[in-house]
C-alpha cells in the first residue's frame, strides 16, 4: 500500500517534470514521457489490483493534463487514457514472473513499445475525430521516437524505483503455486 | 480470477465510464481544479528553469546592466507617450462614432503573463501561463505578444491558464489579407517537425492575387473571440485549387522563443 502511494506520487512528479523537458529536435521533435515509465514499472512490480489502481491514477492525471476543451467541445474525453493504460498495464503485468526472477530486459523494451502504442491510440482518436486520415512521416517519428526515448531511459528509472522499493522494504508477492 | 481483482477492476471500470460520460463544462471544471493543484509546481519549476537558463546564458556585468536599464527607461517613456497618443485617438474615434450613432469600440485592457510550461501532450500546441481568474482571465480570451496573435485561453484556473496556440489545428481564425478584399480562415497543422510550423489560409477566392510578404490580420467577426487587426503572419506562398486558393502563412510570433505574452481582456477600461 505504501509503495503504491509512493509510485502514485512518483508518477505525479514525473508528469510535472516532463512538462519542463522540451521536445528533442534531433529526434524529429519526439517528446520525453517519464510518467509511463513509472507507471509500467508499477504494473509489473505491484500485485494486479494495485497495478490497476496505479494505471487509473496515471490515466486520470494524464487526461486532466492534456484534455482540451476548445469551443465547448472535448476532443479526447476524460477517461480514454485510463482505458488504454489499463489494457497496456494488464499486458505488462503478464510479464511479472520475469520481474520476480530479477529480469528487466523485456520490460524495458515493452515500456517503449507500450508508450508508443498509447500515443498511437491518442493520435488515431484525434485523426478520426478531425477527419481526413493524415499519417505523415512526422507522426511515426513522434510515436516511435517517444517510445525509443522511454526504452532508453527506463533502465535508469527502474533502478531508481528498485532503490525506493528496497528503502521502504517492499517485497513483491511471489506468484501463487499451481 | 481472484475476487479482489474482480472487485477492483469493476469499481475502476464504473468510475471510468462515469468520467467518460461527463459533460464538457464538468470536464473543464475538473481540469481547472487540477491546474490549480499543479500551479505551484509549474511556477516553481519554471522559476528554477529560468535560473538555470540565466546561468548557462552567462551573467551580465554591472555596466551592461546599467546600459540596458538606461535604454529600457528611454524606450518605456517613448512607449508611454505613444500609448497616450493612441488612447487620445481612441477617445476621439469613439466620440465621433457616438456622434454618428455607431457602436463604440471596446477599449481593451492587456494583462501581462508569462509562459510556465509548453506542450503537455504530443498532439496539441498549447502553453500554460501564470495568470488565471484572479487576474480577471476567463476562457476564450485572445493572447498576444508585441509581434502578433499567440492564441486564446481555454481552461482557466485561479492561478494559471491554458492557452491553445494559433499553430494548433483546432484553432481557426477569420482573417483579412492586407491591401486586398480577400478573407479566409487560418488554421495550424495537425503535426509538424519544426517548432514554428506554417499556418494554412483557406477559403480565399479562386482568383486571389496574393504576393509573398503580404500581412494577414484577424478580421474580428461579430461574436468572435479575436478583435480585428491582430497580426497573424505573412503570406509565404499560394496554391490555386479547383474551387479556391490556399495560402501558406508564416506566423508573426516565434513560438519557439516566446516567453512573455499579454491576455486581452475585453470590456471598458476604468
Amino acid at each position: 500500500m505504501l509503495f503504491l502511494l509512493l509510485l502514485i506520487l512518483c508518477s505525479f512528479a514525473a508528469l510535472i517534470l516532463q512538462t519542463f523537458i522540451p521536445p528533442l529536435p534531433w529526434l524529429h521533435g519526439a517528446h520525453v514521457h517519464l510518467m509511463p515509465i513509472v507507471m509500467f514499472y508499477g504494473c509489473f512490480a505491484l500485485p494486479y489490483p494495485a497495478a490497476m489502481t496505479l494505471t487509473f491514477c496515471c490515466g486520470l492525471m494524464w487526461d486532466l493534463m492534456t484534455v482540451q476543451v476548445v469551443d465547448s467541445s472535448v476532443e479526447i474525453s476524460l477517461g480514454w487514457s485510463i482505458i488504454s493504460y489499463s489494457i497496456l498495464g494488464s499486458m505488462m503485468h503478464g510479464f511479472r514472473p520475469l520481474y520476480l526472477e530479477g529480469r528487466w530486459e523485456v520490460h524495458t523494451l515493452l515500456t517503449g513499445v507500450f508508450t508508443s502504442l498509447a500515443l498511437l491510440v491518442e493520435y488515431l482518436d484525434i485523426t478520426f475525430r478531425r477527419q481526413g486520415l493524415h499519417f505523415p512521416a512526422q507522426v511515426w517519428w513522434l510515436i516511435g521516437g517517444t517510445g525509443l526515448v522511454a526504452t532508453i531511459l527506463s533502465p535508469f528509472f527502474y533502478w531508481l524505483l528498485e532503490r525506493l522499493a528496497a528503502w521502504v522494504r517492499y517485497e513483491p508477492e511471489p506468484l501463487p503455486q499451481e | 480470477m481472484k475476487r479482489i481483482n474482480l472487485v477492483v477492476v469493476t469499481v475502476l471500470l464504473v468510475v471510468t465510464v462515469a468520467l467518460l460520460s461527463l459533460k464538457p463544462q464538468n470536464i473543464q471544471a475538473m481540469k481547472s481544479a487540477f491546474l490549480q493543484v499543479i500551479s505551484p509546481f509549474l511556477k516553481t519549476g519554471n522559476a528554477a528553469q529560468r535560473q538555470i537558463t540565466s546561468v548557462t546564458k552567462g551573467l551580465k556585468t554591472l555596466e551592461q546592466l546599467e546600459a540596458e536599464n538606461q535604454r529600457l527607461v528611454i524606450e518605456n517613456k517613448n512607449l508611454k507617450a505613444f500609448n497616450q497618443t493612441l488612447r487620445n485617438l481612441e477617445e476621439d474615434n469613439n466620440r465621433l462614432r457616438r456622434a454618428l450613432q455607431y457602436k463604440e469600440r471596446a477599449v481593451f485592457q492587456l494583462i501581462p503573463a508569462r509562459i510556465v510550461s509548453r506542450e503537455t501532450g504530443t498532439w496539441w500546441n498549447t502553453v500554460t501561463i501564470n495568470c488565471g481568474s484572479d487576474k480577471g482571465l476567463a476562457p476564450d480570451m485572445p493572447v498576444v505578444t508585441e509581434d502578433g496573435l499567440v492564441g486564446k485561453t481555454t481552461t482557466v484556473s485561479k492561478a494559471i491558464s491554458e492557452v491553445v496556440l494559433v499553430t494548433d489545428e483546432r484553432l481557426q481564425v477569420a482573417v483579412d489579407v492586407e491591401g486586398t478584399q480577400e478573407q479566409g480562415i487560418v488554421q495550424g497543422a495537425r503535426v509538424s517537425s519544426v517548432p514554428v510550423p506554417l499556418l494554412t489560409l483557406n477559403f480565399l477566392s479562386k482568383d486571389a492575387k496574393l504576393e509573398p510578404g503580404q500581412k494577414v490580420f484577424s478580421s474580428g467577426i461579430q461574436g468572435g473571440v479575436f478583435p480585428a487587426g491582430l497580426l497573424i503572419g505573412t503570406i509565404v506562398s499560394t496554391t490555386k485549387r479547383a474551387l479556391d486558393t490556399q495560402a501558406q502563412v508564416a506566423p508573426a510570433v516565434n513560438f519557439g522563443d516566446v516567453e512573455d505574452v499579454f491576455v486581452i481582456i475585453g470590456g471598458r477600461r476604468n
